[in-house]
């Protein structure tokens, strides 16, 4: 029987091989959307709980990675009845060509992070202009 | 002897079949044409049912012995965007999450995240006063603070546990 979707069913985030983590807190792979916008790229991800002091985000070489670290938002004193999701961590990384690095923008706002990746020069579309003989 | 080059025997004997001879094919695709019908009337598209449409959010509970606190992860939205609404001990939650203007339209290589409207009820676990009741949205986190009432708080019987 088809039921609505549940939001975040949270995707933990992958190591890379052999690597472990130093903290038992979990690690979530955020949602994003990642859409063209004219001459730059927008990803869009989902972050509940961070701020811009808590979001991290970094480019070496081609890969652009995203972290965000969340509080934990059970009172203090208060005790867990019913849980449906987990509170933890965000991590994701993206490989990205062609993008123009020093004009990168970062905004966070309400938990969600979106990123404005300007294309580089080379990679925009040029128009050839089509004559007549 | 005549040697038939072209296998065009009998039609059973083709390799592919055709709807109207194979009557399990065409049960088939009616079936498929069924439950298509059916997802589109909950609002779930034929990609990851994750799209735009009905939605809803997930939420935790937690108590102590004088409130009962609900969050819920609703990253994008802020106080404009949802209503909470207390009723007979369920907890409603209902608002819309709206894709910003300049979102829209555009070409989208991957879309995960959610959008639409959407409503929970929240059963809570113990009678609240609903005139108290305080709602906080932080950082695209809903939390909200009921506090117990008070014949809630007296039903709490701590049980002694004696050693024998």
């Amino acid at each position: 029987m088809a039921t609505e979707t549940r939001a975040m069913d949270k995707r933990e985030a992958q190591q890379p091989q052999g690597v472990e983590r130093t903290m038992t807190r979990k690690v979530f792979m955020p949602r994003a959307d990642i859409y063209e916008s004219g001459e730059s790229l927008v990803i869009l991800l989902d972050m509940p709980g961070v701020d811009e002091k808590s979001v991290d985000v970094t480019l070496e070489k081609d890969i652009l990675t995203i972290t965000g670290t969340v509080q934990p938002h059970i009172p203090e004193g208060h005790t867990l009845a019913y849980s449906e999701y987990e509170i933890g961590d965000y991590r994701r990384a993206f490989t990205i060509s062609d993008v123009d690095r020093e004009n990168i923008t970062a905004v966070v706002k309400n938990g969600v992070l979106r990123l404005t990746l300007p294309k580089s020069a080379q990679a925009r579309t040029r128009k050839i202009e089509v004559k007549t003989q | 002897m005549a040697f038939n080059l072209t296998p065009w025997k009998k039609r059973s004997a083709l390799p592919v079949r055709r709807e109207e001879s194979d009557p399990f094919l065409a049960l088939q695709k009616e079936m498929n044409r069924l439950l298509e019908d059916f997802n589109q009337s909950f609002g779930m598209t034929a990609f990851d049912g994750e799209q735009k449409g009905i939605w809803s959010p997930v939420v935790n509970v937690s108590e102590d012995d004088k409130n009962v606190t609900v969050s819920a992860e609703l990253p994008g939205l802020d106080e404009k965007d949802v209503e909470v609404s207390v009723s007979d001990n369920i907890l409603t939650i209902r608002g819309e999450k709206k894709e910003e203007k300049e979102d829209k339209g555009k070409n989208y290589y991957r879309m995960e995240r959610h959008y639409g409207s959407f409503q929970r009820d929240v059963v809570l676990p113990s009678e609240v006063e609903m005139d108290k009741a305080d709602a906080t949205f932080k950082r695209g986190v809903l939390t909200i603070s009921l506090p117990k009432s008070k014949e809630a708080q007296k039903e709490v019987k701590k049980i002694e546990v004696k050693a024998r």
